[in-house]
């Protein structure tokens, strides 16, 4: 699965600061669910917390892949968001986080949800995209770096 | 001297991410480089990153290789995480 084809242009946001995982949770609910007519952003946060009870899904050089699973819905659902200052996150590696690409997949889709991951770690293995990623300074920037990765 | 044994994806999920969360980390543990190979792509076990390219779903063999003092017990543990499906129900 490509990123470009799961990106919305309106789930890309750069923010300031964030103080915690949950409120940088909170904000990829409340734009995912802008894309979920069928859910609120409090089950999408309920499920995206749920995945981090079960382990950090800080995979490492301040990136994070937070997911949920969702019912009643056949499309994925990505966000990117990215902060200015990095997050404590528990990741693998101990060290803050600053860029966050959320997932939101349908149930039972085992196959594409492991090709979305292999596509969201070869997009964040590139030295050059991370850098520019970092660098974005708007909610757009951060749409066209991935729509040119 | 290089170890490697190769073992089947068992786990329903596959080498997602939770399931890479923990192979990395038991493989950060040991005094060995580990790497994994599945067809003609390898990766660094100590890199969720790296591992999740891979894309490992269930029914794949994988090869776990590693060099170093504790070769032999790094490639063990890791061959037995992979074969208890990462202590997944399915």
């Amino acid at each position: 699965m490509n990123l470009k084809l799961l990106l919305q242009p309106d789930c890309t946001k750069v923010i300031a600061d964030c103080k915690s995982k949950k409120k940088i949770l909170e904000h990829i609910a409340e734009i995912a669910s802008a894309q979920l007519p069928n859910l609120s952003s409090i089950d999408i946060l309920e499920s995206l917390m749920n995945r981090e009870k079960l382990g950090s899904t800080g995979i490492g050089n301040g990136i994070a892949i937070p997911h949920g699973r969702i019912k009643n819905s056949s499309k994925a659902v990505a966000v990117l968001l990215v902060t200015h200052k990095g997050v404590n996150y528990d990741a693998i590696d101990k060290r803050p986080v600053d860029i966050f690409f959320a997932l939101l997949v349908p149930e039972d889709q085992c196959d594409t949800h492991l090709a979305t991951l292999a596509s969201i770690a070869k997009t964040f293995d590139n030295k050059d995209v991370l850098r520019k990623i970092r660098r974005a300074e708007t909610d757009l920037d951060l749409y066209n770096i991935i729509e040119a990765a | 001297m290089e170890i490697s044994r190769t073992v089947t994806i068992e786990n329903k999920l596959g080498l997602h991410a939770r399931a890479a969360t923990k192979l990395a980390q038991l493989a950060q543990g040991f005094e060995a480089t580990v790497t994994i190979q599945q067809a003609d792509k390898k990766a660094n076990a100590d890199s969720v990153m790296a591992l999740l390219m891979l894309a490992s779903n269930q029914g794949k063999d994988v090869t776990v290789i590693a060099t170093g003092n504790e070769a032999k017990v790094a490639v063990d543990a890791i061959c037995e995480l992979i074969s208890n499906k990462f202590d997944e129900d399915e």
